[in-house]
């Protein structure tokens, strides 16, 4: 029997042996091939099963959070304000990735080392994430939001000195908690019913869609009269509802055939569309096309999110074989097009003695013990005209508030600086009004002698909206109400 | 009664018998050491888990010390020669299978603990009951009756309940219990005492055994018991796993006792037709074999737990994630037939390589135990109880990492379950005892042999 007794021994080493090796082919020589096949769903639970930072307003309101779930992630992104601030915070999606803060800031929140400070975790090498503080008010955020209402459209503020972006809110807005669900029904459900909404809600309006910013850009005009052909700035424009226009037979009109003429101030206050055609024409395509790209057209604005849109202007060559497009796009038609984030960087350039500061999100990013890691150096993006300049036309948008369009806006004690927009879609034929209405716009700044807020406010052409919409209707009761609300609180911050 | 205390009194004094042995020393190292590295492992998958440690850390860390020492204790006085890495190999597994189950499911690893407790008081009780190997061939028809009983009670209605698709359970209010794992010993023991008694008269036939002589009743009747016995638990428990351990206990004890190869071969004829019936007959044995043929086919639905496995172990690679820190919960039923995984996952191939290395030396200890043993059925009780625990934990690891189809059998000692954990302490009990003869000093066996024949004779004259 004691031969037996040994082959038995013998016959279960072999079998041992077997899983030896076998548990080396898994764990050791397929092991990377295995961590990466394609139905391994192991990388994206461990990714998901992290604790990631908080996104917070600069006042501390949270736009994002982790908390601890009981399914497989163990942890449950949330966002407690979603559609509020969707567009900055993105989602952090199984299924459809990232966008947002989100993507742009996941390397500091995703967990990583950290150096241990104790022996407790010598012993246990932890990971923590950092935590992203933003600029947002949630003040004038939710203001955005509220003061849009059920209006589709996109509200952008920023501090000129800083560039820090105060409120950036676009309408119709979607829910981030069902694109971070770790149910991939909830997921797919909630990504399909968005991307088919013809309100398009995923799109973040504020910097990812251009729309001709119609009058609002003749803030950039006269910057360019100033800058360019300062005799310009007191030539006196006829009085006229129509002005011909070279090398056609089609005339330029004004909205609704109104008669205006005059010097620059009293046809920046009054929006006159075929005082800023002569001007545009005057100054000629290099003057307004170098103009434009000082005031950050054609180029991406650096802001701390993916996918920023630029403004457009055509090029200075381009209207020499097309020189009546140069009155349209004096008056920030035909090929002009900007975001509201350009608008408001704009605006905010002339706010800001003619520097336009780097637009950003992030104020600062600390780490799990409150340590600062990152914090944003302010810096100046672009030079977009001489303080004088921006001093002149601070004047002159101040005038649109006191004697023009923009009167709706006004506040007791406060000065403001605004230009009104209203870009008609269909421009061959000016003197009919859209089914669905104009383009409306409205920039702003406040107060205008020491600015703490630029706003740009766009509402385009929807359903449902008058034709004959006016920048001052539409955009004006929103401005209104976030500078009101911006000032209001840097009085008391100041008090 | 009072005669019987006089005849004690004429016992010789055990003046030569040294109860601190040599292997009683080593073993108590050992035993601390293994203490050591389970406090260790269960203190590190805390902090992975909840960077926190547990509010019951003060009563697990005494039983963790607790148990192994009363383990000690138990073998000074009633195994004293037994093997010394025994006890140590078996605390080590179970106290890293507590250590994963805790971090797995903190309710579960609290009855495990329990279960642990109980798996002890068996070992000591059957230590105690069996003094001797020899009273386990005495009662052997009691222990197959019962063993008999046992491989039956789950079919009983009322108690019996099926879980996974296997009718193995028995349940008595709170508690569910797998009595075929306690089966297995006492029909395992059976058969190697029937076969030991037999052993004479099949060795007379000569070493040309003819055909008509090998289809004797006393050969077959048996061989034909353990076959209809496992088809029985395939067929009506629909667990091919202690269906496979039954029946090669069976056949591979006949051929230690007979050494006719041709029951090894025979029997194996005869259960790969009884498993390819049951394949086609059963669909959980199909679906077994299905996915162990091609899991990935199947990633989504019937092989997704075996899937999950295979990412799991490669995902520990060779030094693991971390106690706490893998994603074991993510294979279905982790804790009793995949733990295996779960250990590889966080402590990887240095973890699964221990526990295999494991096994491995108790395999080695069991057969060097079968080899020293005093009697010839010491000997095969010994070789079957180590193939027993040989077989299954290779069962099962093979199973998880695809060299042989799965069987919903336990990892010995390290997975949870009740029934499993104490009919492992129960079998090496038993080990140790065989072991603890085997090792005895001579002179100490004839004085028990005279102290015991003097007692029978006194006894009988009283």
């Amino acid at each position: 029997m004691e031969r037996r007794i040994r082959l038995l021994g013998i016959f279960l080493m072999v079998l041992f042996l077997g899983l030896f090796v076998q548990l080396n082919r898994i764990q050791f020589l397929d092991a990377s091939s295995l961590a990466n096949a394609p139905g391994n769903s192991r990388n994206i639970t461990t990714q998901f099963s992290q604790n990631r930072g908080a996104i917070l307003t600069a006042d501390g309101a949270v736009v994002a959070d982790t908390v601890k779930s009981t399914d497989v992630y163990k942890y449950q992104r949330q966002y407690p304000n979603g559609p509020l601030y969707a567009d900055i915070s993105g989602y952090d999606s199984i299924l459809y990735g990232k966008d947002g803060i989100e993507a742009y800031y996941n390397s500091y929140l995703t967990p990583h080392s950290v150096t241990p400070n104790s022996l407790s975790s010598l012993l246990n090498p932890t990971t923590a994430p950092d935590n992203v503080t933003l600029t947002i008010s949630s003040k004038l955020q939710s203001v955005a939001a509220s003061a849009l209402g059920k209006l589709r459209g996109a509200v952008i503020a920023i501090d000129p000195s800083t560039g820090a972006i105060l409120a950036m809110y676009s309408n119709p807005s979607y829910n981030p908690n069902l694109l971070s669900s770790h149910s991939g029904t909830t997921e797919t459900k909630a990504w399909n019913s968005y991307i088919k909404d013809p309100s398009q809600p995923m799109l973040a309006r504020a910097y990812r869609r251009r729309y001709p910013p119609g009058s609002t850009f003749k803030i950039v005009t006269s910057s360019a009269v100033y800058d360019h052909n300062p005799s310009l700035a007191v030539k006196s424009y006829p009085h006229v509802s129509s002005i011909a226009l070279p090398d056609t037979t089609n005339r330029l009109h004004n909205y609704a055939y109104e008669v205006c003429g005059g010097q620059i101030g009293i046809l920046l206050a009054v929006s006159c569309d075929t005082g800023f055609g002569q001007i545009g024409l005057d100054l000629g395509a290099s003057s307004l096309a170098s103009e434009a790209k000082s005031f950050g057209f054609n180029q991406t604005p650096p802001l701390d999110l993916y996918g920023v849109a630029s403004a457009t202007f055509p090029s200075a060559a381009s209207f020499s074989t097309r020189l009546p497009t140069l009155a349209y796009s004096a008056i920030g038609q035909y090929d002009v097009a900007a975001t509201p984030l350009e608008m408001a960087l704009a605006t905010a350039g002339i706010a800001n003695h003619g520097v336009i500061m780097a637009p950003h999100l992030m104020s600062e990013i600390t780490g799990p013990q409150a340590n600062v890691v990152k914090k944003y150096q302010n810096h100046p993006w672009l030079v977009a005209t001489s303080a004088a300049t921006a001093a002149k036309v601070t004047s002159l948008m101040e005038g649109v508030v006191r004697f023009g369009t923009a009167g709706g806006i006004a506040i007791p004690g406060v000065a403001i600086a605004a230009k009104t927009g209203t870009a008609q879609l269909n421009l061959l034929a000016s003197n009919q009004s859209s089914p669905n209405g104009n383009d409306n716009w409205m920039v702003a700044f406040a107060p205008a002698n020491h600015p703490t807020i630029a706003v740009a406010v766009v509402v385009p052409a929807q359903p449902g909206m008058s034709s004959n919409s006016t920048g001052a209707q539409y955009a004006g009761p929103v401005v209104k109400a976030m500078l009101s609300a911006a000032v209001n609180t840097s009085s008391v911050v100041g008090g | 009664m009072g005669s019987r205390i006089a005849a004690m009194g004429q016992i010789p004094q055990r003046a030569n018998v040294k109860r601190y042995t040599r292997q009683r020393k080593s073993e108590l190292g050992m035993l601390l050491l293994a203490s050591g590295i389970t406090i260790l492992a269960f203190l590190l998958a805390s902090l992975g888990i909840n960077s926190a440690l547990p509010s019951n850390l003060i009563i697990v860390l005494v039983a963790m010390v607790a148990l192994p020492l009363v383990v000690h204790i138990a073998n000074l006085f009633l195994a004293p020669y037994a093997d010394p890495a025994l006890m140590p190999i078996v605390a080590l597994l179970n106290g890293l299978g507590y250590v994963m189950i805790a971090r797995l499911d903190p309710q579960e690893a609290l009855l495990q603990g329990v279960w642990a407790t109980l798996g002890v008081i068996a070992y000591i009780s059957t230590l105690i009951i069996v003094n001797r190997s020899e009273i386990l061939d005495r009662y052997r028809f009691l222990l197959a009756l019962s063993g008999l009983l046992l491989l039956v009670l789950p079919l009983a209605p009322g108690i019996g309940q099926n879980i996974n698709g296997a009718r193995l359970w028995i349940r008595l209010g709170p508690v569910s219990f797998q009595p075929v794992e306690i089966a297995k010993l006492n029909l395992a023991i059976f058969f190697a005492s029937y076969f030991i008694e037999k052993r004479d008269v099949l060795g007379a036939m000569g070493s040309r055994l003819s055909l008509r002589e090998s289809l004797n009743i006393r050969i077959l009747g048996p061989i034909a018991t353990a076959w209809i016995a496992s088809l029985l638990v395939m067929t009506l428990e629909r667990d091919v796993g202690f269906s496979l351990m039954l029946f090669l206990v069976f056949i591979i004890t006949i051929w230690m006792a007979t050494s006719r190869i041709r029951y090894l071969f025979g029997g194996s004829i005869l259960f790969v037709l009884g498993a390819l019936g049951a394949s086609n007959l059963f669909t959980q044995v199909n679906v077994r074999v299905t996915i162990w043929i091609d899991p990935w086919k199947y990633a989504q639905g019937i092989g997704y737990q075996i899937v999950q496995a295979q990412y799991a172990l490669a995902a520990g690679g060779i030094s693991g994630t971390g106690l706490g820190r893998g994603h074991p919960t993510i294979i279905p039923v982790v804790t009793s037939d995949f733990i295996f995984a779960a250990i590889g996952e966080e402590m990887g191939l240095l973890g699964t390589s221990a526990i295999v290395m494991a096994f491995l030396l108790i395999v080695g200890i069991g057969i060097r135990a079968a080899l020293r043993a005093k009697s010839p059925f010491g000997s095969l009780i010994a070789a079957i109880f180590t193939m027993i625990i040989g077989l299954q934990s290779f069962f099962i690891m093979g199973g998880i990492v695809r060299l042989l189809p799965l069987t919903g059998v336990t990892l010995p000692f390290v997975a949870y379950g009740g029934s499993s954990l104490i009919s492992n302490y129960i079998l090496i009990s038993i080990l140790m005892r065989i072991s603890d003869e085997g090792n005895r000093p001579d002179e100490l066996e004839n004085e028990l042999k005279s102290r015991r024949s003097l007692l029978s004779r006194r006894a009988k004259t009283a």
